[in-house]
């Protein structure tokens, strides 16, 4: 019976090839997406499931009164609290301190480094690879290193017992190797150095008092511990022996797991949209498969007829009808496997990689996707085939058997509703996508109060191996650049627009005694002048008056308003606190875009700093000639190339640079966007069999419209109207849902576009095109048809 | 073998009662081979409905071999069905998607016969129609009598006790109709009752037994042997 049941249909389905074709793409194509998006949510949420007990594991977060978070604390809280807490089990530090540069056998590598206390393996008891996760951190002068490093530094081999040279002068024993860590995970972990390693470090030794939050710690709790009692006792503590106490709001016991959330807030949103862009690809899918299905029944009815007289069961037929469509559904599957491993999850790598990581597919180790995948390939293959085969079984054969279908009732309204819910996700995305595209660009065109074009930035904090010898290249080059007649200027800085670092410090005017909280920057005199931002108050940096040593200053408005100025003369700022003179304000610059436009443009200082020292700048900006750009940059990159340095040297434009602040944004685009053409594809190939189908069954009506005088545009009109109404009704749902998220969504930048009513219009054109184009295809076709071949065809 | 007796059947539409069968009263032997005439809407498709187990009468008796048929529910009358009545009908009936031996066979599958049975059943009564040499192609690559042969191959193939042949010759040429007339002939020669509902006089006189009907009920009954 099941091998009857199999040859059956498999021959409707070769009978109905254009649909099944149609099907087949429709679903392998929508299928694939759905792995995708499932995959990478997949991948996210069990990054860290290789972490034994990790429910136990806590780290404190500091919420200040001005809003703001952190989960740094003081450094000597984690002892207090192991000492006395009976909730906490074990804890330890874990915080960078630069990323040390490791020498083996004459390579240099710089890798991820945070330090820990040999506890960080008590507390996270990660499997290691090769060592003893015992006593891996126990030894002053011992590292550990991810699976990923060890590989780059030693190849293949086991590397315990190796030695590598740490910042030109530490023995550092190899003691351990952690076995292969997620991408996704929360850690991104390099290389594993032990805290006591800084203890020699003056600068260190000097942070780990109360009075400094600089390190994060984390704690294993004991079972069912009592995290308000915890709560409780870091409070205590830190009201006995904190210093800036006043300025904290609360400090919470978060759980591990929260951690990965509260460090990227937008991968929230890109995990909640992947699985909402995954459901609606589902659901579109089965509506087509749902409503092509019922249609293609009507044809069916008689077959169904001659088996029930022939002795057939109802369940036996709907059996039937479950295979073919679980034929198309697992092809489908199958077919989808292979999109998503040869496209679908390289461009995921490209479009989210940078960001999270490298992710692959492994059959084995990721069977809860495939059993996921197969167990709706189950589910929509039920779905699929009892409703509509449910319907048409209960027929009365005496009806079947001759074809007569008027009893039964048309009921469209499951069908249209499901036709308008699929456009209207469809129009949605669109909107979306049109809407993200239309602010992308406007960020990304925006006047930012500087002139990004024709700049080459020069990444120049490279870690010299001989400071003296770079030097003095440096100066030939700097010398080279300002006598080039196609260079305009030429500057050095600490920060460039779109890189700028969170240095935020609380700065005071001793004279009214406000206090403004902003950021800093260093930079040479022609730095600003090299962007050409406009001075609105005072003057330019002066290599001639400036002197370093008098951290002469400019500021932004911003800091400007915050401060209260009217006028700058004779103005200076300090360090609150501090007892020093302070800083001499020289000149006031217009508010420029030194981040992104979802930011808006915070005060700002920047202090003079002399061009030439080398080490104390970051980047080279040269402003030159239009046309001219490649030469210079031939000069840079020769000349930075010939200094021996560790890192190897960068050359970008700054126009790149501010663009690719929006990377993020622009995966999250592409993501929407292909979603959206997925969406409407996948719907306009529903209406395409659907048309078809309603054609086929019309054969008659057609004919005798015809004989009667119709003209071939009455037809079309007669066979899509329903349909197009269908999408009208789709976009009047869909724009008032597109326009109340996305005002939400720009909301969260501080330049935004206003939605304007074209962006709907063009949403709506689009949907209304496609869709017109696809039906008015088909029933072109059949409007063209002779009527007598119509006529005879009953 | 059958016996009717006051047999009724309505359809209702939202406006009329249509009486399609009134108190229809008529027994046929087993082994008898009889015909149904009258014209157009006189009701007689409804009834090889209800003969057939297709369909339930709304009032009367139905006793198929002596058992009372009227009242049962779709799935015993399906039961009785497959194992006891064949079907040949004026349009074919034959499923375009099965080869002509894939369509002879499928009643054997419905009421589990095994496979290498399955085989031999089916070429045996193929060879009987005739149409062996035809047993792989699909209904639509053969001409319209044979694809009558090949359903009264089916019809015959789980060796009914009944045969209820509904305008067999219908859609058929006279040359084919009298092949598919002395096939039922032949059958009802071999101790099949045969039930056959037809316009035709000249189909009517193959039978023993001429039943005439008009407005749901029987007006003559003609006694050809």
């Amino acid at each position: 019976m099941l091998k009857n049941h199999f040859k059956i249909s498999i021959r409707n389905l070769w009978k109905n090839k254009t649909l099944s074709l149609l099907n087949l793409i429709g679903l392998s194509i929508g299928i694939s997406s759905v792995l995708t998006l499932l995959f990478s949510v997949y991948a996210y949420y069990t990054a860290d499931e290789y972490i034994p007990e990790k429910d136990k594991i806590v780290y404190l977060k500091t919420i200040l009164k001005d809003g703001n978070n952190y989960r740094e604390v003081p450094y000597p809280l984690l002892d207090q609290l192991v000492e006395n807490s009976t909730e906490v089990v074990a804890g330890t530090h874990m915080h960078g301190w630069g990323n040390i540069w490791l020498e083996f056998e004459g390579r240099d590598f710089q890798k991820e480094t945070s330090y820990a206390n040999p506890e960080f393996f008590e507390v996270f008891e990660l499997p290691l690879k090769y060592g003893d996760a015992k006593t891996a951190l126990k030894e002053k002068y011992s590292v550990v290193l991810t699976n990923k490093v060890s590989q780059q530094i030693f190849g293949d081999i086991n590397p315990v017992g190796k030695t590598l040279i740490g910042a030109d002068t530490l023995n550092l024993k190899v003691t351990g190797v952690i076995e292969p860590i997620s991408p996704y995970s929360s850690f991104r972990l390099g290389v594993l150095l032990p805290n006591t390693i800084l203890e020699d470090n003056p600068i260190f030794k000097a942070q780990t008092n109360w009075s400094n939050s600089f390190s994060p710690i984390f704690l294993k709790l004991r079972a069912n511990a009592d995290i308000t009692k915890l709560e409780n006792q870091v409070d205590q503590l830190l009201k006995a022996n904190y210093d800036d106490i006043a300025t904290i709001a609360d400090i919470k016991v978060m759980s591990f797991e929260a951690m990965r959330t509260n460090a990227i807030p937008v991968v929230d949103i890109i995990i909640t949209s992947s699985i909402a862009a995954a459901f609606f690809i589902l659901f579109i899918i089965l509506v087509n498969l749902l409503n092509l299905n019922t249609s293609t029944m009507f044809s069916r009815t008689k077959t169904i007829a001659v088996r029930k007289v022939l002795g057939s069961t109802k369940r036996s037929l709907i059996i039937q009808y479950c295979i073919e469509n679980g034929i198309l559904v697992f092809t489908s599957i199958l077919l989808s496997g292979f999109l998503f491993l040869s496209i679908n999850l390289p461009r995921l790598n490209d479009t989210f990689g940078p960001e999270f990581g490298q992710i692959s597919f492994d059959f084995l180790e990721d069977y809860p996707v495939v059993i996921g995948i197969i167990l709706i390939g189950i589910l929509s293959t039920l779905l699929v085939s009892v409703f509509p085969s449910l319907r048409f079984v209960k027929i009365p054969v005496t009806m079947g058997i001759k074809g007569k279908l008027q009893h039964i009732k048309h009921n469209f309204i499951w069908r249209n509703s499901f036709i308008i819910l699929q456009f209207s996700i469809a129009i949605l995305c669109i909107s979306i996508a049109i809407i993200l595209n239309t602010q992308i660009g406007y960020m990304k065109n925006a006047d930012l109060g500087f002139q990004r074009e024709n700049i080459l930035v020069g990444h120049i904090d490279l870690d010299y191996k001989n400071i003296d010898v770079a030097q003095s290249k440096f100066n030939a080059l700097l010398n080279t650049l300002e006598s080039s007649p196609y260079v305009k200027s030429v500057s050095t800085s600490q920060s460039i627009p779109s890189d700028y670092y969170f240095n935020y410090s609380t700065y005071s005017d001793p004279v009214q005694n406000t206090d403004v909280r902003m950021r800093r920057s260093y930079a040479d005199d022609s730095y600003l002048k090299t962007l050409e931002v406009p001075i609105i108050k005072g003057r330019h940096f002066d290599r001639n008056l400036d002197k370093a040593d008098d951290h002469p200053a400019i500021i932004n408005e911003a800091a400007l308003k915050a401060f209260g100025w009217e006028s700058i003369e004779g103005k200076r700022m300090k360090f609150k606190g501090n007892e020093e003179s302070g800083y001499p304000i020289v000149g006031v610059v217009k508010d420029f875009h030194y981040q992104d436009l979802q930011n808006a443009v915070e005060p700002l200082v920047h202090i003079f700093r002399d061009r030439k020292r080398l080490e104390a700048h970051r980047f080279l900006t040269v402003r030159v000639q239009e046309g001219h750009e490649a030469a210079i940059e031939n000069i840079l990159t020769s000349t930075f190339n010939s200094i021996d340095s560790r890192k190897t040297y960068v050359q970008s434009r700054l126009a790149d640079k501010v663009s690719g602040q929006y990377l993020l944004i622009e995966g999250i685009l592409q993501t929407v966007s292909i979603t959206a053409i997925l969406a409407i594809f996948i719907s306009s190939l529903g209406l395409f069999g659907l048309i078809s189908f309603s054609a086929k069954r019309k054969v008659k009506e057609i004919g005798v419209r015809k004989v009667l005088g119709s003209s071939v545009s009455n037809i079309v009109i007669l066979l899509s109207k329903d349909y197009i109404i269908l999408v009208g009704i789709a976009t009047l749902i869909a724009f008032p849902i597109a326009w109340y998220t996305m005002n939400l969504w720009l909301d969260s930048f501080a330049y935004s576009i206003t939605i304007k009513w074209w962006m709907f219009g063009l949403a709506a054109f689009i949907a209304l095109a496609i869709t017109s184009l696809t039906l008015g295809l088909r029933a072109i076709r059949s409007a063209m048809a002779n009527p007598v071949d119509s006529l005879k065809a009953e | 073998m059958i016996k009717i007796t006051n047999l009724e059947k309505y359809y209702e539409t939202e406006e009329v009662q249509t009486i399609a069968l009134n108190k229809l009263s008529f027994e046929v032997k087993e082994g008898e081979f009889a015909a149904i005439m009258g014209p157009s809407g006189c009701g007689k498709s409804t009834l090889l409905n209800i003969l057939g187990l297709l369909d339930d009468p709304d009032g009367g008796s139905y006793l198929f071999n002596g058992i009372e048929v009227a009242g049962y529910n779709e799935s015993k009358r399906a039961q009785l069905r497959k194992h006891n009545i064949g079907f040949v009908f004026q349009s074919f009936n034959l499923i375009d998607e099965l080869t002509v031996f894939e369509n002879v066979e499928l009643p054997l599958i419905y009421t589990g016969v095994k496979p290498a049975e399955r085989k031999e059943r089916v070429h045996e009564v193929l060879e009987k129609m005739q149409i062996m040499h035809r047993r792989k192609h699909f209904p639509q690559q053969l001409s319209g009598g044979q694809q009558q042969r090949v359903a009264v191959a089916r019809a015959v193939v789980n060796k009914p006790k009944l045969i209820l042949a509904d305008e067999p010759t219908g859609n058929l040429d006279s040359t084919n109709g009298n092949e598919v007339m002395d096939l039922l002939t032949e059958l009802n020669e071999a101790g099949t009752t045969i039930i056959m509902v037809t316009h035709s006089e000249h189909d009517a006189k193959f039978s023993h037994r001429i039943i005439r009907m008009l407005d749901g009920q029987k007006v003559t009954e003609n006694i050809l042997v």
